[in-house]
């Protein structure tokens, strides 16, 4: 359960982006985050559903998002996440990382 | 485990994301059907796309679970569950560790007490006692007054010295008289031990001299019963003995005498320059840096300048000593306490030795579940956490059964410890060494428990394969053979003592205590001469009308308390006088004719005395058969003269009488004689004091209590306020054997926690083995051995390891005994019986726990243990 080795890390990284960019639009639960990422991805990035929980309670934990049970629109009891300032922060320089890395990467790729 | 004690256990944590992820399913579940699916495949959707649903919520609490509390309670949890599952395990493991720490701690409460804590005086540890000791003198060491005065002045090791002139019984002789206990001391006392009165003052060295108007300081005590705590007494005059004695001051509540005797007044003990007859107890304060070697040697040369002055014939073998106060207060039981603590130690060794091998075992039946933990990703670190866990477990349960356990026994040690055990009234649980000894276990509990977990899991173990790792395997032998050879020890010490006490309940006392009584009464020193002799006079005439009795009256009786003068102070006539030093001391009394009949001494040559010798000229003296065979080797002592000493006037032999144990039972008869008390009043000391003390045995055929009830109304007749003690012949010699018989219980009780651990020693090693070899069993027997054959296979291996711990344990033993034989009675160092019936107890007990597992072993189905794996 503790080792998962770097490839998880990497991957966690860009998890958490998605995630904290989903909630930047407005508190949600982790069903809806799900069915967010996959409808603005178009259908490309399909993570696996449960994978979102551990990322979720690990922002929790370092204080990015905090979660409240909520009752949705359909009457159905929800554990539902909201950005907060140091996740809107942090949101911020991620973006400004990844875009800068997506950046870099494509020049490499399109260098002939 | 019943569902509210499951939703008990389940931190709220692991609940939350259970219900997230549950929510999670039945909304996409909900998704699915609305977007057409049927209800089956929508279920089945959700999960396949969810992934595994325990895995993740495992993943996920494990990121809530970086707090330690959290992880520590699912190991607690774990530990318990793997508790449950091993039942016998668990329990043994907590009996060992409860009676480890529970019978240390109870007998280090009480020895602590004895042997450790300071005494009751500011820098106790510069106390010292100082003196002469002489053989044929008590085992404390006295100064005679000139030579406490000579080296109080002239000393240099000492700040100050004080000196104790004994106490004694003393009377208020006022209206509502009580009879106290009054201990004369020089004004000097208090200063030297750092006492301060609480309210008054010390007496000065003015009021410290004979015929200085009268003085005294209350004890705490004395004052809250009899003045009720009113402070206005000091300054008032009491009546002491008929004395106006006016009091001075009143003593701390946590003042105690160096000898821990009841006391109720201190007086001055106002001592003459050249009082040489008489003897003080010395105590004295080092200057800071001085040692008690040194103040030893700076002494030595006073001492010498001594010699002249004491009387020739009490010289030889008379030594100086300077030793702390605490040597001369524990000096009876120090061999005992420290016996006690060497046995509470090795329980406590064998307890930690227990604990250790029944981890070990337990670990290498865990190396399978641990390799199957780890290979399903479980970390090293997590692994070594929960073994840690499970360890701390089991020695927080055994503590705090130890605890319990403490508790029990001391209060056992308390109600059965006969009188005047040093300070155990004031024993009480030791929280420190509770915590030490609990410690101890704990330690040795994480460092066994640990091993697994350190050792590497291996593929092998996987496997569930065999093998007792060598060097462990060898570990556990030999924690075994040591706790064999510490419970040796423990078993001979313990038969060593139980068989002196058996002698010594059986020795021969030289006197029938059957259907005799004393009763034993000090006269007020009110008491005028002519009063004294009266009162004896009377008692004596009362004496003889009781019905059917044998009655009479002396100074002492046996057992100890008799006087006693140097061996080669007595002279025969027509003989030299003895070399000085030869022979030690002979103990004498004052006795009335029916003495012998009494006590049933048999009077074995010539006759008792009777009432003529009892004239004021008359000179018969009774002496024993030790005395009689060292001053009349192969002759007739009877009608021959001897002196008492060398001022005293001729006796003669009338009569020898039998030997009795008169300084206890586990020294030889000595020499004893007896002079007749005559009727005037007793001149023991030659300068005219009067024996206020007395004792009247009487033999009677009737019942006790009726023979007491007739001795008290004749004593009330006489003086209605003396107080008498009456007590049984049989009981005064029973207490002679209390002290033994508390050492031998308290040290079978050891042994006896001894024996059993050893035996849940043995049982688990060999319990273990037949685990480890439930296959190899089976297939022996399935290629035909017999369940004997399977049996002695098993004894065999336990065989050369018990022989190994008897063979240490018979030599730690030999060497113990040596130490043992100063609490034993006629001991000889080594006392093979002993020995021999610890060791067979061992083996018999060894053979039994090592035959209960290997019987199961014996009934091993082949078939089954085949098919196992």
């Amino acid at each position: 359960m503790v080792q998962h080795g770097r490839q998880a890390d990497s991957l966690q990284g860009t998890l958490e982006l998605l995630v904290l960019k989903t909630l930047h639009l407005g508190p949600n639960h982790g069903f809806g985050i799900t069915l967010h990422i996959q409808n603005a991805s178009e259908g490309l990035l399909r993570v696996e559903e449960g994978s979102l929980y551990p990322a979720l309670h690990r922002l929790e934990r370092s204080g990015l998002v905090t979660a409240e049970w909520k009752t949705t629109s359909n009457a159905r009891r929800a554990r539902v996440y909201t950005l907060t300032d140091a996740g809107r922060q942090r949101l911020e320089d991620a973006e400004k990382k990844w875009t800068s890395l997506a950046a870099g990467v494509g020049k490499v790729l399109q260098f002939v | 485990m019943t569902n509210w004690l499951k939703a008990l256990f389940r931190p709220p944590r692991d609940q939350e994301i259970h219900d997230e992820i549950q929510s999670h399913l039945d909304m996409r579940t909900e998704w699915n059907r609305s977007a057409g699916l049927p209800s089956g495949r929508a279920q089945l959707d959700a999960r396949r796309r969810f992934g595994n649903p325990t895995l993740i919520a495992e993943e996920t609490s494990a990121i809530h679970r970086a707090s330690w509390s959290t992880a520590a309670r699912q190991d607690v949890r774990y530990g318990l569950r793997a508790f449950r599952r091993a039942p016998v395990f668990t329990l043994t493991a907590i009996v060992t560790v409860a009676l480890g720490i529970g019978a240390s701690t109870a007998v280090f409460s009480v020895v602590d007490r004895i042997l450790f804590r300071a005494l009751p005086y500011p820098d106790s540890d510069r106390l010292v006692s100082v003196g002469m000791l002489a053989p044929y003198a008590d085992n404390n060491e006295f100064l005679m007054v000139p030579s406490y005065r000579r080296l109080q002045d002239q000393q240099t090791p000492f700040l100050s010295m004080a000196a104790f002139g004994f106490s004694s019984p003393c009377d208020l002789t006022e209206s509502n008289p009580v009879r106290l206990s009054c201990a004369l001391v020089d004004a000097a006392f208090l200063p030297t031990f750092g006492i301060r009165p609480m309210a008054g003052r010390n007496f000065t060295a003015a009021e410290d001299v004979p015929n200085a108007p009268a003085v005294a300081l209350l004890t705490y005590g004395f004052w809250m019963r009899r003045f009720a705590g009113d402070s206005g007494i000091v300054g008032r005059a009491i009546l002491i003995d008929d004395k106006s004695v006016t009091v001075v001051g009143i003593l701390p509540r946590d003042f105690e005498l160096f000898n821990l005797s009841q006391v109720d007044l201190l007086m001055p003990v106002a001592l003459l320059p050249d009082q040489s007859t008489r003897v003080v107890r010395a105590f004295a304060r080092l200057k800071p840096g001085v040692s008690i070697a040194q103040a030893q040697s700076a002494l030595q040369p006073l001492f010498a300048e001594e010699t002249p002055h004491i009387p020739k014939e009490y010289l030889p073998g008379m030594s100086l000593v300077v030793r702390p106060l605490r040597d001369r207060q524990i000096a009876n039981v120090r061999t005992a306490s420290w016996t006690l603590l060497v046995a509470v130690g090795t329980v406590l060794l064998m307890a930690c030795a227990n604990v250790a091998n029944l981890l070990l075992a337990r670990s290498a039946s865990r190396r399978r579940e641990l390799a199957v933990r780890h290979a399903l990703g479980a970390g090293r670190a997590r692994l070594i956490r929960q073994t840690l866990t499970e360890s701390l477990l089991l020695a927080v349960a055994g503590a705090t059964a130890g605890c319990g356990l403490a508790w029990g026994l001391l209060r056992f040690f308390v109600a059965i410890a006969p009188n005047g055990i040093t300070r155990l009234d004031q024993a009480s649980l030791d929280v420190r060494v509770l915590l030490f000894t609990a410690a101890v276990s704990i330690l040795a509990g994480l460092a066994f428990g640990m091993a697994p977990a350190l050792e590497r899991p291996d593929a092998e173990a996987l496997s569930g394969g065999r093998s007792i790792a060598g060097f462990r395997g060898a570990l556990r032998h030999g924690l075994v053979s040591l706790q064999i050879a510490a419970s040796l020890l423990l078993l001979s010490g313990a038969s060593l003592l139980v068989r002196a006490l058996w002698r010594m309940e059986h020795v021969p006392l030289g006197i029938q205590p059957d259907h005799a009584l004393s009763a034993r009464f000090v006269l007020s020193k009110s008491y005028r001469q002519a009063r004294v002799l009266a009162f004896y006079e009377g008692l004596e005439a009362r004496l003889n009308r009781l019905p059917g009795a044998i009655a009479a009256i002396s100074d002492t009786i046996p057992p100890g308390g008799s006087m006693s003068t140097p061996f080669s102070a007595i002279a025969v006539e027509g003989r030299p006088w003895l070399p000085e030093g030869v022979g030690g001391g002979v103990s004498w009394r004052y006795i009335t004719p029916g003495y012998f009949g009494a006590l049933g001494i048999p009077i074995l040559r010539g006759r008792t005395f009777n009432e003529e010798d009892r004239s004021a000229n008359a000179s018969a003296i009774i002496i024993n058969q030790t005395l009689a065979q060292r001053l009349f080797p192969g002759q007739d002592p009877l009608g021959r003269h001897i002196l008492r000493s060398a001022k005293g006037e001729w006796h003669t032999v009338v009569g020898v009488c039998g030997d009795i144990r008169n300084r206890g039972l586990s020294r030889p008869p000595e020499p004893e004689y007896y002079v007749a008390r005559k009727h005037v009043p007793d001149e023991i000391f030659g300068d005219g004091s009067r024996v206020l003390g007395g004792i009247v045995t009487v033999r009677s055929p009737f019942d006790a209590q009726a023979v007491a009830a007739a001795l008290r109304a004749d004593f009330t007749e006489l003086d209605p306020t003396l107080p008498v003690e009456i007590e049984t012949i049989q009981a005064r010699f029973q207490k002679l054997t209390d002290g033994p018989r508390f050492d031998a219980m308290l040290l079978a009780g050891f042994a006896a926690t001894g024996l059993v651990l050893a035996a849940i020693g043995i049982y688990s090693v060999i319990a273990f083995l037949v685990m480890q070899r439930t296959r190899e069993v089976g297939i022996r027997m399935a290629l035909g051995a017999t369940p004997a054959s399977v049996v002695g296979l098993f004894l065999r291996h336990a065989a050369p390891w018990t022989a190994a711990g008897l063979c240490m344990g018979i030599l730690g033993s030999i060497f113990a005994s040596r130490l043992l034989s100063s609490l034993l009675f006629e001991a000889q160092g080594r006392d093979w019986p002993s020995f021999v019936i610890a060791a067979a107890t061992l083996c018999a007990v060894a053979l039994c726990a090592a035959c209960l597992p290997a019987r199961r072993a014996a009934q091993i189905d082949p078939v089954k243990t085949l098919r196992q794996d």
